[in-house]
């Protein structure tokens, strides 16, 4: 049977298995934590962590898909809202808010204010430079790719760094149209 | 009122003290603090003489001095918590609800993945927290 | 019921930290990567024994504290208690999970972790077998942090020789 259509995050997240968010946060933690004991550099740590997120991104985005009934071909404006809307509620339990677009609609930010992620952080002061959270732009980042929307994802806020939200900027770089498989015989 | 809070590990390290009071009785706390830490090992190592329930964390009166009573709570983690206090008048479900709070915010502070275990607390929401706590301890 | 977030999450997070550490990071050090992985568990055991005893009494003894993580301690992680509880009533303890939700949920890509010591008569099952280990130093760090934390300092492995089932030795140091 077909599906209806795209199903709410809240629709999605009530359906699907779960687990008390201590255990993401705290592993999460423990990894940064490791992360900057074996690297040193933040900057390393950072281009890890988005790395790391990157690579979860290319895995998720396929449970996105099938369990958001969206379809693939979508414009940037939608797909930014699906993100916001069903992609964080449904992996996260939070959502998230669309702000800030360009007049191309190539350009907006993604904002956050409640972050499982960070539960029970604090930064030292030596930790200056670290993009705690830059999972979550690999991640997304990761995501987009697959549906063939090459992205830049920046941070513009982050509460660990003293501003009151997190806020990340997303720009659409290049939307690759999709090739189909078989080439006419010339 | 209470006049100091204080966290001690299980090697009686100490990972929080926090007083409520002049500076001049800081080191008279502190020294409070010190000795109730034998007084928990006794209570610990000998149950049925405290009469408290055998193995709860609510250690219940350490012990009181002239001009203060000092109560005592042990985790399963080994972590000690003390509260010293000028009250002459303790509701005993007043200071279990202290513990209960002062515990879960000390669980959130440990929860920071910056957090070294067996070093001192520097968590600067703990800290504000535990000043909440202190400050509605007693009401309603 | 306090936060939740999708199982997927923890999931992927912990392919790809296993994937980081014994692929990129130590692809020819798979005693570091394990070393790694384990440490990661420790500190994430050490807290949540913090939370996840909070409300209860003190345990009376190793084998209390042990059943706490067989029970309680097992069902807020793994959504299910451990099956069978053995010991020899000297140090060690065996838990066994008959059906390990981590193994289950997630696929183990052999060609993440390294290749050294390959059995060359069953070359692809080592792979498989040495990337599901390497796995398993989580969960086995997880356990020997919360029970480090409760006083009780020990080793912990884990013992996959007859899968789906997963049992987790803990030998308690004197």
């Amino acid at each position: 049977m077909a599906p209806v259509g795209p199903r709410s995050g809240d629709a999605i997240f009530s359906s699907i298995d779960r687990v008390n968010a201590e255990l993401f946060t705290l592993t999460y933690g423990a990894i940064v934590r490791q992360l900057l004991t074996d690297l040193e550099e933040v900057e390393e740590v950072n281009k890890q962590l988005d790395q790391m997120g990157y690579n979860i991104g290319i895995r998720l985005i396929d449970e996105f898909l099938a369990k958001s009934g969206v379809s693939r071909c979508v414009d940037f404006k939608e797909t930014a809202e699906m993100i916001a809307k069903v992609g964080f509620k449904m992996f996260l339990g939070v959502t998230a808010s669309v702000t800030s677009w360009d007049a191309d609609g190539t350009c907006c930010s993604i904002v956050l204010e409640d972050n499982p992620l960070v539960d029970f952080v604090e930064l030292p002061d030596t930790c200056q430079g670290l993009y705690y959270c830059n999972v979550l732009s690999g991640v997304i980042r990761g995501a987009l790719e697959m549906v063939s929307m090459k992205t830049e994802v920046t941070w513009t806020r982050d509460v660990l760094r003293g501003d009151d939200a997190y806020e990340l900027q997303v720009k659409l770089l290049k939307q690759i149209a999709e090739e189909y498989p078989y080439k006419d015989d010339e | 009122m209470i006049v100091c809070v204080a966290v001690v590990g299980h090697q009686n390290n100490p990972l929080y003290i926090q007083s409520f009071t002049d500076a001049d009785d800081a080191l008279k706390l502190h020294h409070i603090v010190h000795c109730s830490l034998d007084v928990i090992e006794e209570r610990v190592n000998n149950p049925k003489k405290s009469g408290t329930t055998l193995n709860e964390a609510f250690l219940g009166l350490l012990y009181p001095t002239l001009n203060y009573k000092v109560y005592g709570y042990l985790t399963n983690t080994k972590v000690k918590f003390i509260l010293v206090t000028t009250d002459l008048d303790v509701r005993d479900t007043d200071v279990r609800t202290f513990f209960r709070k002062f515990h879960a915010a000390y669980v959130d502070a440990v929860s920071n993945p910056f957090h070294v275990p067996g070093k001192r607390i520097t968590s600067r929401n703990f800290a504000q927290t535990v000043s909440n706590i202190v400050g509605s301890y007693g009401l309603n | 019921m306090g936060r939740e977030v999708a199982e997927s999450c923890v999931d992927t997070m912990l392919m790809e930290m296993v994937a980081m550490y014994s692929g990129r990071f130590y692809a020819n050090k798979p005693e570091l990567a394990a070393r790694r992985i384990e440490a990661i568990g420790y500190q994430v055991g050490h807290q949540l024994s913090e939370r996840y005893t909070m409300e209860r009494p003190r345990f009376s003894d190793h084998l209390e504290a042990i059943k706490f993580i067989c029970k309680d301690f097992w069902s807020e992680v793994f959504k299910k208690q451990i099956d069978n509880l053995k010991t020899n009533h000297r140090g060690t303890f065996v838990l066994q999970d008959n059906k390990f939700r981590w193994l289950s949920r997630v696929s183990i890509d052999p060609s993440s972790t390294s290749g050294e010591t390959e059995d060359p008569s069953t070359p692809g099952e080592s792979k498989a077998a040495q990337a599901v280990s390497m796995y398993l130093y989580f969960p086995c760090g997880i356990i020997r942090g919360v029970l480090s934390n409760l006083g009780i300092p020990c080793a912990v492995s884990a013992d996959i020789s007859s899968l789906p089932t997963c049992s987790f030795v803990i030998r308690v140091k004197a």
